[in-house]
């Protein structure tokens, strides 16, 4: 008997072991952090100082949208809108590679496929392993254009993060939580929570690399949902400059690959000389600059026959703003779309995309209302509007 | 694949049975259990002189085969993102055969082989009546289960190599050979796409060993080995089952099947090592999990057969 109970010992000790292992591992990676105390604004500025050229990791991203699973393919499911939608779904895991300003590459790694984006200086190119097509694009050359000179009257990031706060304060109330540790950094953990309580938006956390200020983590908390509604997260992250090759693509024999070129530079160019010529040539330096440059700008458009979405209109402030988009404003076709039916419920006076951080409504006229707050305050919207 | 066990094959690894009145020096005299490298040695030669054995590795070789012949007797150019993965770029270059194939593979053939080798481990013998004999000392046991298992992973690896060697062989036969797409969308030359694919049929070997585990428990359970052989494939079925239902997300990590198809990032350039590592752990977890079961019901059991 007694052989019998020492046999089975191991049988009881060994998964014993195995969970504990399992828990405690991931514990010790989140083992207490405690860095020196900043306040919110040195944080801010902290982010602002951030100077990192070169880096290569991989990043989480998941969302608890509350949106319903979307079948992948299937009758009336238009490719190009679910693939969007797939992308604001479930959870995605991405490798980024960035080397100096011209030098990205990001791979979106997918069950047995691959999505991919590179730039190696004015040329993108965008790959998709599971069709195996390639898109080239041809940025325009922006060598030999005047950028804005940096001079005396420019805002240090520690005066940015100061204005940055007093303009948010109002809405938000802007702390900084507990020290933690994203993907084996330390990181201050800036934390966002509105002072309203008409918002879906709980809170809005960004942990910030305590050492080169650049942002690690973004989680965006809806209210009564525990798991946050949007995280995205860098997992893995070496700050050395990744293997120059990587942004080096041809594309790949029988890729079916397809040209594209962006509007004509010149044009472009000149349409950033003029708008830059409202200021001379400089960039912004104070509030009351920018306030100006924007009305100037404001008033071209409208003198050229109307501003970007005419007829939009928000009602409130903050966090609980409602924007309506006139009639019309969206394509009918997109309205008609099966997978819009399939996404959204019937509610009075029309019909609603609920997910766990906005809510839009479309009513039976066509008319949109959209924005982070429960449903009702749509419908109140719409009828009284 | 048959699945009856056969009673003269089997009969021939424990030669000579005297009776049920042989005793322990006797049975030490006899070829198999008398150091653990021997009965290693003997294990794997009973396993690989099974017709059993042979059948479920041709049959294995026989699925990239398959594919390759009807990508080349096809009238139309497989289109992309039609059929399983990566079958248009066969057309292209051969190599993909072996990766098609096991992308095919993974669900089904190979966890059935697998059951059918690990379920008949302990049971197999018990069944035949030929497991006392093996079994002289309470030490011999642990020996007896963890050569059973060994020879149970060897075989984990002979299927893998299997379809991934007959993949290349009738890919190189049949199409080109040349430079190979990563799902990146970069291309390596021949010699290292051979090292990935060599490296894939490691991963997915790896993959196989906690069902192995699992397996090897089940045949502790029972003296019928195809009781054992069909749970063990029923466990690796569910396990896939429950894998497929998004409901059950916070499952998903703790299931063994859960990184069987990520061997893809394998072929991603540069090559990413976490679901290799993320897989070789969780399958460690579960060969100590049902190894330490398999060893306390192992042990404890009364052996009547």
């Amino acid at each position: 008997m007694t052989l019998r109970l020492r046999s089975w010992l191991p049988v009881a000790v060994v998964p014993a072991v195995v969970i504990v292992g399992v828990l405690t591992v991931p514990l010790q990676a989140g083992a207490a952090v405690d860095l020196p105390d900043k306040t919110p604004a040195q944080v801010l500025a902290l982010i602002g100082d951030s100077n990192v050229k070169a880096l290569s990791g991989t990043i989480e991203q998941t969302s608890e949208l509350g949106l319903p699973a979307l079948p992948s393919t299937g009758s009336g499911a238009d490719a190009s809108a679910s693939s969007a939608l797939e992308l604001l779904t479930g959870s995605h895991t991405a490798r980024v590679y960035l080397n100096g300003p011209d030098n990205i590459r990001v791979q979106v790694m997918d069950r047995l496929a691959e999505r991919d984006l590179v730039r190696n200086a004015s040329d993108v190119w965008m790959y998709n392993s599971k069709d195996n097509t390639a898109l080239h694009v041809t940025l325009p050359d922006t060598t030999g254009m005047p950028r804005p000179e940096a001079d005396g009257s420019q805002q240090t990031p520690a005066q940015l993060a100061e204005r940055m706060l007093a303009a948010i304060d109002p809405s938000t109330a802007v702390t900084v939580g507990k020290d933690t540790r994203v993907a084996g950094r330390t990181a201050y953990e800036l934390r966002l929570t509105p002072r309203t309580d008409e918002t879906l938006v709980g809170e809005v956390s960004i942990a910030v690399d305590s050492e080169t200020g650049m942002p690690l983590r973004v989680e965006v908390q809806a209210r009564g949902q525990s798991a946050p509604a949007f995280s995205l997260a860098f997992s893995k992250l070496s700050l050395e400059a990744p293997n120059a090759d990587l942004f080096d693509f041809t594309p790949p024999a029988g890729a079916k690959v397809e040209e594209k070129s962006l509007p004509d530079a010149s044009a472009m160019h000149d349409k950033a000389m003029h708008d830059m010529s409202l200021t001379g040539g400089k960039m912004p330096a104070t509030e009351d600059e920018a306030t100006k440059l924007v009305e100037q700008l404001k008033d071209e458009k409208l003198k050229n026959g109307g501003g970007m979405l005419p007829g939009v209109s928000v009602d409130g402030t903050g966090w609980a703003s409602v924007v309506e988009l006139p009639a019309g404003t969206v394509p009918a076709d997109v309205l008609a779309d099966p997978l819009l039916a399939q996404v959204t419920e019937s509610v009075d006076g029309g019909r609603l995309l609920s997910t766990a951080l906005v809510n839009v409504l479309v009513t039976d006229d066509g008319r949109v209302f959209a924005g982070s707050v429960p449903a009702a305050r749509l419908q109140t919207a719409a009828v009284g509007g | 694949m048959s699945s009856d066990t056969r009673p003269t094959d089997a009969a021939a690894s424990v030669t000579p049975v005297t009776g049920p009145q042989m005793t322990g020096a006797q049975a030490a005299d006899r070829p198999r259990p008398s150091s653990g490298w021997a009965l290693m040695v003997s294990e794997l030669t009973v396993l690989f002189r099974r017709r059993r054995t042979w059948a479920m590795l041709l049959a294995l070789a026989a699925v990239p085969v398959l594919i390759a012949v009807a990508v080349r007797l096809a009238s139309s150019p497989v289109a992309p993102g039609r059929g399983p993965p990566f079958l248009d770029r066969v057309a292209q270059n051969g190599l993909f055969v072996a990766i098609t194939a096991m992308v095919v593979c993974i669900p089904l053939f190979l966890p059935l082989t697998i059951g059918v080798v690990a379920g008949d481990t302990i049971a197999g013998e018990a069944g035949l009546g030929t497991l006392r004999y093996l079994l002289v000392a309470p030490a011999g046991r642990v020996r007896l289960l963890i050569v059973k298992y060994a020879g149970a992973a060897v075989f984990c690896l002979a299927a893998t190599l299997t379809v991934a060697v007959s993949g290349a062989a009738i890919g190189a036969a049949l199409f080109p050979i040349g430079p190979v797409t990563l799902l990146s969308g970069d291309t390596i030359g021949v010699g290292e796409s051979v090292l990935r694919s060599l490296l894939i049929a490691g991963y997915v070997t790896v993959s196989m060993l906690g069902l192995s585990a699992i397996g090897l428990f089940i045949s502790t359970l029972t003296e019928v080995p195809v009781g054992a052989m069909a749970a063990t494939i029923v466990v690796s079925v569910v396990a896939q089952v429950l894998d497929a239902l998004p409901q059950l997300d916070w499952l998903h990590p703790w299931l063994f099947s859960h990184y069987w198809l990520d061997f893809a990032d394998l072929l991603r350039q540069p090559l990413e090592w976490t679901s290799f590592g993320n897989n070789a752990l969780l399958q460690g977890g579960y060969l100590l999990v049902f190894g330490a079961l398999a060893y306390g019901r192992f042990v404890t059991k009364d052996i009547l057969s």
